[in-house]
């Protein structure tokens, strides 16, 4: 279909006439320029939008559909940190699986070895590699637990207590980021 | 399209017409490109993070309480809130839920709020979880005694502690 100016048009009927047409003075011009200003608008509204909620941090925590974390209001902003995954199914450590939940939860030890094994391994690493840059003391024993919501706090202590041990002691929830309750005389004003 | 400038016919003897049209095509290439980049690299969740420490649990950094102050325990179990300030145990707290099955904090707050008027320098609160509570629970329970819903802080400084070791 061909790009016509905008403005009015007649019917077909009235095309050649000298009145509504632009009757018989010469062709209609073939070049039509489009009008861009509402593009313009939305890309800058986009662009705007996008990096109002940008993150320089990157994406710290990889999530999985088998962990669904539980909203918390009053946060504060996640760290770089090793993460201990907890799901229903199994705890997870940088990928490597530590053990199974139903097995930890049988069992009677307040630790979990396996998991305070690779913790330790995780920061003999990290001290190493930070030595070998002159960086010392930059260790903090940061460390960040992501825990289903339905997992009962008889794992996540246990998880709790291999970090501590493991040198790992401070410990964050992650949790996803929720707006904070209001109350009903708050929300009427 | 909005391309190339209209400076109007070039005649010797004419007048430039005053009217001139931006070149948007570099503009919109580039509103185009920045889009594309800031999409692939959004991140659509939103992620934060409760810090917490273990009951017991001394780092260099902290300084010891002040004496004068009671050591404020939350005894989280399935049923009820127990909230024992120094020695002494105030009434347990029944947990009641929300639609959504959230416990609802709207009492627990109250009391909250009367315990840092009495003591306002204390920050420390510790969190006596029994083994069945849930993560959620426990959680929300968290975010509910270090701030209030004014965003005033009541406790920041959270322990975690099993219920058996208190």
């Amino acid at each position: 279909m061909a790009i016509v100016s905008p403005g009015k048009r007649f019917g077909k009927r009235l095309s050649h006439s000298k009145v509504f047409g632009h009757g018989s003075a010469g062709h209609k011009s073939t070049n039509a320029d489009l009008n861009v200003t509402p593009l313009v608008d939305m890309f800058v509204i986009l662009v705007l939008f996008l990096i109002a909620n940008f993150s320089a941090t990157g994406e710290l925590l990889s999530m999985s559909k088998d962990i669904q974390l539980p909203e918390a209001a009053h946060t504060e902003e996640l760290t770089l940190a090793p993460v201990v995954q907890v799901s229903q199914q199994e705890v997870v450590v940088s990928g490597a699986v530590i053990g199974r939940v139903e097995d930890l939860a049988r069992e009677d030890y307040l630790n979990i070895p396996a998991l305070e094994e690779k913790l330790r391994e995780m920061k003999k690493q990290f001290e190493d590699l930070h030595n070998q840059a002159g960086d010392t003391g930059a260790f903090k024993g940061d460390v960040n637990i992501q825990a289903d919501k339905q997992v009962q706090f008889r794992i996540i202590k246990k998880v709790m207590f291999s970090c501590a041990s493991a040198g790992y002691g401070n410990i964050s929830f992650a949790t996803m980021s929720a707006s904070p309750d209001k109350k009903p005389e708050t929300a009427m004003r | 399209m909005a391309g190339g400038m209209d400076l109007g016919t070039s005649s010797k003897g004419g007048k430039k017409p005053l009217d001139a049209m931006i070149n948007l095509v570099p503009f919109i290439d580039l509103m185009a490109v920045t889009i594309v980049f800031l999409i692939m690299t959004a991140v659509w969740t939103q992620l934060g993070r409760l810090q917490v420490s273990q009951s017991g649990q001394s780092t260099s950094e902290q300084e010891p309480p002040p004496t004068q102050l009671q050591p404020i325990t939350l005894l989280i179990t399935e049923k009820d809130l127990k909230l024992t300030v120094g020695g002494s145990q105030l009434d347990p707290l029944p947990i009641t839920r929300d639609a959504k099955g959230r416990i609802d904090t709207e009492k627990l707050m109250i009391k909250l709020k009367e315990l840092k008027t009495q003591q306002p320098d204390q920050a420390a609160i510790t969190l006596s979880t029994e083994d069945s509570v849930k993560y959620e629970d426990l959680v929300r329970l968290i975010d509910t005694v270090v701030t209030d819903p004014a965003n005033t802080p009541l406790f920041p400084s959270v322990s975690v502690s099993p219920a058996s070791a208190t």
